[in-house]
């Protein structure tokens, strides 16, 4: 689904020195590569400043990059403009932020069904979704709260019901956890598993958290911007 | 997305409630303004044609610019009688104009004295209207002189004193005769007042050897919007010795006030729109700059640049429509309320008596048209002000949007 060929990001790019945000990152299995295949459950780890977000970001189409080749499907990123970026993240990709970034002036139910509203679904079929998913992340009672009224964990409920509601490709996961307690990180972390198994849908996580790291099937280590283990 | 923007609406409340204010202030006081300015225009117009100079008038050519006996319309009956065959005339009557001197025992002053019609003068003017002693002339009164307030004040005659005219008639010869003061008129206008007297034509034709002469023919149309096509029709009709002339060549000095008094009002209206557009735009973009974090996400997970910028004129929309909606009515209103009951500015007759002006009173012009552009305007300056703010956050990348504090 992605293939990463020989990507490089520049902090900095001189005739005397370079400094890489991302260095020489090739993520295909057969061709001595790696690929991150449909309903995986990945993690992207590594101490903080190694390239995790960034690459995450580079994957998600957030993010530009200096050389080499992203593959989402058969589309290569460096080539789509902006609105075809955009329109990739709309109806492949889901996002789950470290600070839930959820809308503050749309309540849960609005929130989750925000993407397929974008998507043009039907309202009827944004309803039974977002039931069906707020249901599964136990946020069920709250679809008429708003954001600020929830808990850290709640909201980062809301958030992955958000990204998970569209059916999306991938979701790509920026330390989820990282201002949620033990308890809730653990909580969040067994239903995005079960989202993993029954929605069948990829999960990549950006994450330096023991408790996502005991969770996912693959653990890709980045430091300084380089793979060092996949 | 017209729901989500309704729902920044009510989140962003000052904002939206600045929004609001500026846009209903501006609308209303749009409205209002205009038609205050384009009233009192129409009001200073409609008084000096109503006074005296007709909508339209009839000279010999090369009477106003030169002048004397030999440049009187001859055969009026025969003009008249073509202009009463015309559509979108209102009245006419024709006037004979001579410049003499007036005496009483001790004083002189130069006049006009104008020999009218009285009783078509009725309808024409507001001569019989301004009447503030004594009576107005009738096709009887003879030698019955009806001479403005301050005129008769320079040589201090009373209603009833005779007094002495000495002048040339129509043939260049001497024309004298003995007039009675039988009524007094003040219309305002202090150059008018100060140097016009009438006599009925009947009598002053024969003092003049005036019979079937006229200095010029004037004439009321039936609106005054179709002054241009009925001065067309006259001219057809005419020889082309006569030259046919609108309000607007004749009254060039009134005209061109109107027009340097609109350009100031409109120049003085930009200033507080280029005010109320910058403030709606940069309270806008202060609304957009602390959103900058929440557009970088709803375009992370997916909204493009044309849903930023059709969710941000939606707001602009809902709050323009609201306050638009709201001002237009009452704006209206009262423009509505105060052409039926005018405003009066006390002393403006005094200030624009120059021109004619005779009345302190200014009714409002209410024109759904006028409205109608003036509410198109503050859209658009709404919809404008909101262009820079899209612009601006449609520069960021999604991803620099989530890291903007």
């Amino acid at each position: 689904m992605i293939k990463i060929e020989n990507v490089n990001k520049y902090f900095y790019k001189g005739e005397d020195r370079e400094l890489h945000a991302l260095k020489n990152i090739n993520l295909s299995i057969e061709k001595g590569e790696y690929s991150i295949e449909k309903g995986e459950y990945s993690l992207l780890t590594g101490p903080s400043g190694c390239g995790k977000t960034t690459l995450l970001n580079v994957i998600g189409a957030l993010d530009s990059f200096d050389s080499g080749k992203i593959y989402f499907e058969d589309r290569e990123l460096g080539a789509l403009s902006e609105d075809e970026k955009t329109t990739i993240r709309l109806n492949e990709i889901g996002f789950v932020f470290q600070a839930y970034n959820l809308v503050p002036v749309l309540n849960v139910e609005e929130n989750i069904g925000f993407i397929m509203r974008l998507r043009g679904f039907p309202d009827s079929e944004i309803r039974e979704r977002v039931k069906e998913v707020a249901a599964i992340l136990e946020i069920d009672t709250k679809l008429r709260s708003l954001p600020s009224t929830l808990s850290g964990g709640q909201q980062q409920r809301v958030a992955v019901a958000r990204a998970v509601a569209a059916k999306p490709k991938i979701i790509l996961a920026d330390e989820p956890t990282a201002n949620l307690d033990s308890k809730n990180s653990k909580a969040l972390m067994d239903m995005m598993r079960s989202l993993n198994v029954t929605e069948n849908i990829s999960i990549v996580f950006a994450s330096h958290d023991k408790d996502v790291l005991e969770s996912v099937d693959r653990v890709i280590k980045l430091n300084d911007g380089e793979i060092i283990e996949s | 997305m017209f729901s989500f923007a309704l729902k920044n609406i009510f989140f962003y409340k000052s904002r939206s409630i600045t929004t609001f204010i500026l846009t209903f202030v501006s609308t209303l006081f749009f409205i209002v303004y205009v038609a205050m300015m384009d009233g009192s225009h129409n009001s200073m117009l409609k008084n000096a044609l109503k006074v005296y100079t007709g909508a339209i008038e009839i000279y010999k050519t090369g009477y106003r610019d030169i002048g004397g006996n030999e440049y009187f319309i001859e055969n009026v009956d025969e003009i008249e009688s073509k202009l009463s065959q015309i559509d979108g005339i209102k009245h006419f009557t024709s006037r004979y104009e001579t410049y003499g001197i007036l005496s009483t025992d001790r004083y002189s002053s130069a006049a006009m004295v104008t020999g009218i019609n009285p009783l078509k003068e009725e309808n024409m003017s507001q001569l019989k209207a301004t009447l503030i002693e004594g009576e107005f002339l009738s096709e009887t009164s003879k030698n019955c002189l009806y001479a403005g307030a301050d005129l008769i004040k320079k040589i201090h005659l009373k209603v009833g004193d005779e007094v002495s005219f000495i002048g040339s008639a129509s043939d260049n010869s001497f024309a004298a005769d003995l007039f009675t003061l039988c009524g007094v008129f003040r219309t305002g206008s202090f150059e008018f007042d100060s140097s016009a007297s009438f006599v009925s034509r009947s009598y002053f034709d024969e003092l003049m050897y005036a019979q079937n002469k006229a200095s010029y023919i004037t004439i009321d149309v039936d609106d005054l919007e179709d002054v241009d096509s009925v001065r067309l029709s006259i001219k057809k009709q005419l020889s082309s010795e006569l030259e046919v002339l609108t309000w607007k060549t004749l009254m060039k000095s009134m005209v061109e006030m109107m027009q340097v008094d609109s350009i100031f009002g409109y120049i003085s209206m930009s200033l507080f729109f280029v005010v109320i557009f910058f403030v709606i735009m940069i309270f806008g973009f202060i609304n957009v700059s602390s959103r900058v974090k929440e557009f970088g996400i709803l375009r992370c997970i997916g909204l493009s640049r044309a849903n930023v910028r059709a969710l941000l004129l939606y707001e602009i929309f809902i709050l323009s429509s609201l306050a638009i909606v709201l001002a237009t009515p009452i704006g209206a209103a009262i423009a509505y309320y105060f052409s039926i009951h005018p405003i009066v500015i006390e002393g403006m007759s005094e200030t624009y008596k120059e021109y004619g002006i005779v009345s302190d009173s200014v009714p409002l012009d209410f024109n759904i048209f006028t409205i109608s552009w003036n509410v198109a305007l503050i859209y658009s300056l709404n919809f404008l002000s909101v262009i820079y703010p899209i612009s601006y956050i449609n520069a960021f990348k999604p991803i620099e949007a989530t890291r903007h504090v």
